[in-house]
């Protein structure tokens, strides 16, 4: 895209952009700390995860006074609206994706004195994964504004939903087979349920990415993978 | 969903569905409309002879054409068709084909020079004033081309009514401004007359500031209640259609606003085109608008979708003020 006639215009919007990259990279950090953290039981770094999020949220907040400030400023247009439109929903969605990390990583420093079932972890780690590629694939779109790779993490996220499906199954059965690993599965369930909600927020950044380049919006529902986790509820219980 | 695309007769020959057959039989309105199947519709004034609607989609993207998209089956007040306009030897304004809606505001942007005021110009032939200037083509109010030699020009400029960037009130008190129209079109009675002058007034929210010194020269006003009196002179006579030229330009906010809320006001009785360099004003006014570049039509559709996500390159470069 060319230049503005003013130019001050440009550095505003790249600013944003850069601290949506930085922003970026420190949910990318959290999500993999923390889930590291929990499955290495590793305290301390569980702790430094917790301690980076307040640096995410004051990202936030500036980017969104930025943005408005922007707005007032400039009365932005088409491309350009999009783009700060884009900031301040994107900002909000690594937010909540650094909340939910900050909250395994909680976690991680509970269940560190629990019982412990390594069989449990390898399957959050492998949701975990899911969703750390997905979140990678939906920034490195947002950085190279395409649409098209955007359009595939919003499709990708089926899959973690199924994922979550198939941990819930076995978590339920760790805490039948001993009433001991209850505490510990119960919090595993939370982290699963976190990292499906990263999911969420990413498709949701994806979603943005789209109407960022495109202009167009992606339709509300989106393609469903197995996700039969009511049914299961039923039959496994 | 129906959209509506600009053709040329040549096109509508060669399309032979009924929606061709509503168009001719349409008469008075929407001659120049027709419905097209559901996707982007283009009109292609240049390669209009040579390519049938569903070829023209392909080639959406090719910055050459205007993009005419997400236009609805809309009656249409006016229709300009394969517009040209010349000052002496110079083309101002190259095939300009574009509707104006029936009780829509459309707005008219692009840079200084690029055939914008033109164009509002040649809607009421307010060019024929000045030798050497002529336009070729056809303008269609209510399916009468008033291009033709033998328009009455008084009476189309009585239908449609003009306000400039300048408040250009007569040297006369503020009543007679207002009179002097209604006077020179019809034989109305003082009552009558009083009546014209004030539910003029009173719709150019003009009447609550002057209302006790009508017998006050018009120039004594405020640029802004100058301003809402051409328009309340304009609105006096009746017209059809109103045409604005940068009406705000030289006016403060708060003036601007009132005029801006006058639009809106006025678009229940008048269809409205308004030429504007302010962008922020054409996204506020305007249900449809139109970019125009070194005499073409760029892009015309809805506003909101122009605002947000334009189809052409050079209307975005525009109106997120990257070139100028």
């Amino acid at each position: 895209m060319s230049e503005h006639i003013v130019k001050s215009y440009d550095k505003e919007l790249e600013s944003l952009g850069q601290k949506i990259a930085e922003m970026g990279g420190i949910a990318e950090k959290m999500l993999s700390d923390a889930m590291d953290a929990l499955a290495d039981f590793d305290t301390r770094l569980a702790q430094a995860t917790i301690n980076s999020d307040p640096r995410l949220d004051l990202l936030q907040r500036e980017i969104e006074e930025q943005a408005i400030l922007t707005i007032a400023r400039r009365q932005p247009m088409a491309m350009d609206l999009r783009e700060i439109i884009a900031t301040i929903r994107i900002s909000n969605d690594l937010e909540r994706i650094g909340d939910l990390a900050k909250n395994i990583a909680k976690r991680a420093i509970k269940v560190s004195t629990d019982v412990r079932i390594p069989r449990a972890i390898i399957g959050l780690k492998s949701m975990h994964d899911s969703a750390a590629i997905l979140l990678k694939d939906v920034l490195d779109a947002y950085a190279q504004r395409d649409a098209e790779r955007a359009r595939g993490v919003w499709v990708y996220d089926a899959d973690l939903d199924a994922l979550e499906d198939s941990i819930f199954r076995d978590l339920l059965t760790f805490m039948m087979e001993d009433p001991r690993n209850i505490s510990f599965c119960a919090h595993l369930l939370f982290c699963s349920k976190n990292i499906e909600r990263i999911g969420d927020h990413s498709t949701n950044i994806a979603e943005t990415v789209v109407y960022l380049v495109t202009g167009e919006t992606l339709p509300i529902s989106r393609p469903k993978g197995r996700n039969m986790l009511s049914d299961s509820t039923t039959t496994t219980v | 969903m129906k959209e509506l695309q600009i053709v040329s007769q040549e096109q509508e020959v060669q399309d032979s569905n009924d929606a061709r057959e509503a168009s001719i039989g349409g008469g008075a309105e929407a001659v120049v409309s027709q419905v097209a199947d559901g996707g982007a519709s283009i009109a292609n004034p240049a390669a209009s002879q040579a390519t049938a609607p569903t070829e023209n989609r392909d080639t959406a993207k090719d910055p050459a054409m205007t993009v005419i998209k997400q236009v609805p089956n809309l009656p249409q007040k006016v229709a300009i068709r394969d517009l040209n306009f010349f000052y002496g030897d110079s083309l101002a304004l190259k095939n300009i084909n574009l509707p104006l809606y029936a009780n829509k505001v459309t707005s008219f942007i692009g840079p200084s020079g690029c055939g914008k005021s033109t164009l509002l110009r040649v809607l009421n032939r307010m060019y024929d004033l000045y030798p050497k200037q002529r336009a070729e083509g056809e303008v269609l109010l209510d399916g009468h081309n008033i291009l033709k030699p033998d328009q009455d020009l008084n009476l189309l400029r009585a239908r449609v009514g003009m306000v400039f960037q300048k408040p250009t009130p007569f040297p006369m008190s503020i009543y007679d401004n207002i009179a002097f129209g209604i006077r020179l079109y019809e034989k109305v009675n003082k009552a009558e007359l009083d009546e014209r002058v004030e539910t003029a007034l009173k719709g150019a929210a003009l009447w609550g500031e002057v209302k006790d010194q009508l017998k006050a020269s018009g120039l004594s006003l405020s640029g802004g209640q100058q301003q809402r009196l051409c328009i309340a002179r304009t609105v006096a006579i009746h017209p059809e259609v109103i045409l604005l030229d940068e009406p705000c330009s030289a006016l403060d906010p708060i003036s601007t606003a009132k005029i801006e809320e006058l639009i809106d006001e006025l678009k229940a009785n008048y269809t409205i085109a308004i030429v504007t360099h302010n962008m922020q004003q054409a996204a506020r006014v305007s249900e449809y608008t139109a970019f125009m570049y070194l005499g073409e039509l760029i892009e015309f559709g809805n506003t909101a979708h122009m605002f947000t996500a334009p189809e052409q390159k050079r209307t975005q470069n525009y109106i997120t003020g990257r070139f100028g």
